[in-house]
């Protein structure tokens, strides 16, 4: 066999690879193979092939983590029946919904108000930064601390100024509550960070025009941001969404899913199936339902923000 | 831009003000437990030396214990090997996609293949991956999480090497063979120079998420390769909540990625964006 090197070394000088172009050509595709192969190969290995294992697994029952029997279909079937699983859906669609709507809100709001030339914006930037990189883990067990009911810092704040502690993690929908409240807390920044980007990278001159036409603030912002910023806007939800429904780290370091199963997330409730459970079958269907979802949510966006792409691809 | 009324100067520093608490407030909090005595830790205290004595006595007492020691060691391999690892192979690629024409499949196809990979729920492949490593003997192994994250971080340097690549001129690369270098070589010693800065805070990033990655690590170790953001989570069930401490496992488990992201600070819109928008 050839060492790769040898393929790439070629010991035709530039003339000669010239005058036969078919050569070059032959050179150049051996190069280029050798370049991509190995990310190529290891993304096969490491996600296609595991998609395809989960598929089979999903065929089958297990008994204490081993296969049982073929089962066909039927582990897909339990999607449609396991009353668990659609209250955990539920909660994950809440928990989605909530998040991702009140981080677009926020995060694009405060982008617009500060994309203004001001002392400091490098450091409030990197500031921004620093909920995105927090270890969520390590978010949520803080979070342990920061929701305790007798002396955590909100309820004594809470009380200090005349109101009642507020039961943030043995109350079902509080807990709920605290999860998307910590969520927020970590994402909007991600929000604020990209839009600013965006709002920073509209053409000046398009303002200037309109405003010598005389438009209100409010039509410029309608007509020429909204516009604009509208591809951006969408690949920030298609982003926040995808990661929203994965969301796993928050609610099993804060609540573990409690209190009962109130919080409970999607991924939580696959993990257990799993590696509580050892009913690997029924879990890897799991999986692919959530699989499905995600990928419906991308293929329904993507057209939208297709634009954004064209010129890298 | 229009001049600004003081009003709207003032409304916009009060908002500043209140975002910048609301963004600090849970990081100063772990920071301040931290160094607070147990009894101190219930008293509404916030000015370390005027309102409390501060002690680093709980930070000696954490750093001191055998699995905090071997989580640390654990989560720096796991996040540089893995994050080492992407890089190799995701450069290599950013090259190919940046600099030849595939056909079957295209060059398109060929990156949302790579980019992929942020959008697959680790959830679906968590099972398949815990039954391969549980044959490959793997389990409880760093070497099966530097595998896992060096896959679901690969996206970064791809993505960024790539475009990279695109801005740098061809023919800085075809001055290089026309004196006789093979591809590889320019691309050693030509190419990667010129984006060494990206390299480097793609490397960044791709560690700074390897360390902060919780569901495989909760999957596939029970002992010896815990690493940080495992041994934190189930914490406060052995222990109850004991603020001091959790103060200091926060700031230690937070810390490096949180100085990794500063670091990086350039190339992060970028990364998290998977390309689409340059901060």
């Amino acid at each position: 066999m050839t060492q790769p090197t040898d393929l790439l070394r070629s010991d035709a000088s530039a003339e000669e690879l010239a005058r036969s172009p078919s050569g070059l050509r032959r050179l150049e595709d051996r190069t280029k193979i050798f370049f991509i192969l190995p990310a190529a190969l290891w993304i096969l290995a490491f996600t296609v092939f595991p998609l395809l294992y989960a598929l089979y697994t999903s065929l089958f029952s297990f008994r204490f983590g081993k296969i049982n029997q073929f089962v066909g279909l039927q582990n897909f079937g339990r999607l449609f029946t396991d009353a668990n699983l659609h209250s955990d859906l539920r909660i994950t669609l809440i928990f989605v919904a909530s998040t991702v709507a009140a981080e677009m809100l926020l995060g694009f709001a405060l982008a617009l108000l500060l994309n203004q030339e001001m002392q400091g914006k490098n450091v409030l930037r990197a500031i921004m930064t620093l909920p995105l990189f927090a270890t969520p883990v390590a978010v949520g067990y803080l979070g342990i601390t920061i929701y305790f009911e007798t002396n955590g810092p909100i309820n004594a704040v809470l009380k200090a100024l005349g109101g009642s502690g507020i039961p943030w993690l043995s109350h079902p929908v509080w807990a709920l509550v605290a999860i998307i409240i910590t969520d927020i807390w970590q994402w909007t920044p991600f929000v604020f960070l990209v839009s600013l980007a965006g709002l920073q990278s509209l053409p000046q001159d398009l303002y200037e025009a309109a405003e010598v036409d005389g438009a209100s603030g409010w039509q410029l912002f309608r007509y020429i941001t909204l516009p604009l910023m509208a591809p951006i806007l969408w690949l920030i939800l298609l982003l926040r969404l995808v990661e929203a429904f994965k969301v796993f780290d928050i609610p099993t370091s804060l609540t573990l899913g409690g209190p009962g199963r109130a919080t409970e997330v999607y991924s939580l409730f696959t993990y257990r199936t799993a590696l509580r459970f050892f009913d690997h079958g029924y879990a890897a269907a799991q999986g692919f339902l959530l699989l499905f979802i995600v990928m419906l949510i991308v293929s329904l966006l993507f057209g939208r923000i297709r634009e954004l792409y064209q010129e890298e691809i | 831009m229009h001049q600004r009324s003081l009003a709207s100067k003032i409304l916009v520093g009060g908002i500043i003000v209140v975002v910048l608490l609301w963004v600090l407030f849970p990081f100063y909090w772990a920071f301040l437990n931290s160094i607070k005595k147990p009894a101190e830790t219930f008293q509404g205290s916030w000015i370390p030396f005027l309102q409390f004595q501060p002690t680093l006595e709980h930070w000696r007492n954490e750093l001191a214990i055998p699995e905090i020691r071997r989580a640390l060691l654990n989560s720096t391999i796991i996040s540089i090997g893995a994050a080492s690892l992407a890089t190799v192979l995701g450069t290599l690629a950013a090259y190919a996609l940046a600099r030849f024409h595939f056909y079957r499949p295209q060059n398109g196809t060929l990156t949302t293949w790579f980019l992929s990979q942020r959008v697959l729920p680790p959830v679906v492949v968590v099972i398949p991956f815990f039954l391969l490593m549980r044959q490959l003997h793997l389990l409880d192994s760093v070497w099966a999480l530097v595998l896992l994250n060096a896959t679901f971080t690969l996206p970064f340097p791809v993505i960024i090497l790539t475009q990279m690549i695109r801005e740098l001129p061809l023919e800085l690369e075809e001055a290089a063979w026309v004196d006789g270098a093979s591809r590889f070589q320019s691309f050693v010693q030509i190419v990667l120079p010129l984006v060494l800065p990206g390299l480097v805070a793609t490397w960044i990033i791709a560690m700074a998420f390897s360390w902060n990655e919780f569901l495989f690590a909760l999957s596939l170790t029970n002992k010896n390769a815990i690493p940080m953001p495992v041994i934190i989570a189930g914490a406060e069930h052995t222990r109850g909540v004991q603020f001091w401490f959790v103060g200091v496992r926060v700031m230690l488990t937070m810390l490096p990625p949180l100085i990794l992201a500063l670091l990086s600070q350039r190339y992060i819109i970028r990364g998290l964006t998977l390309g689409a928008v340059k901060g």
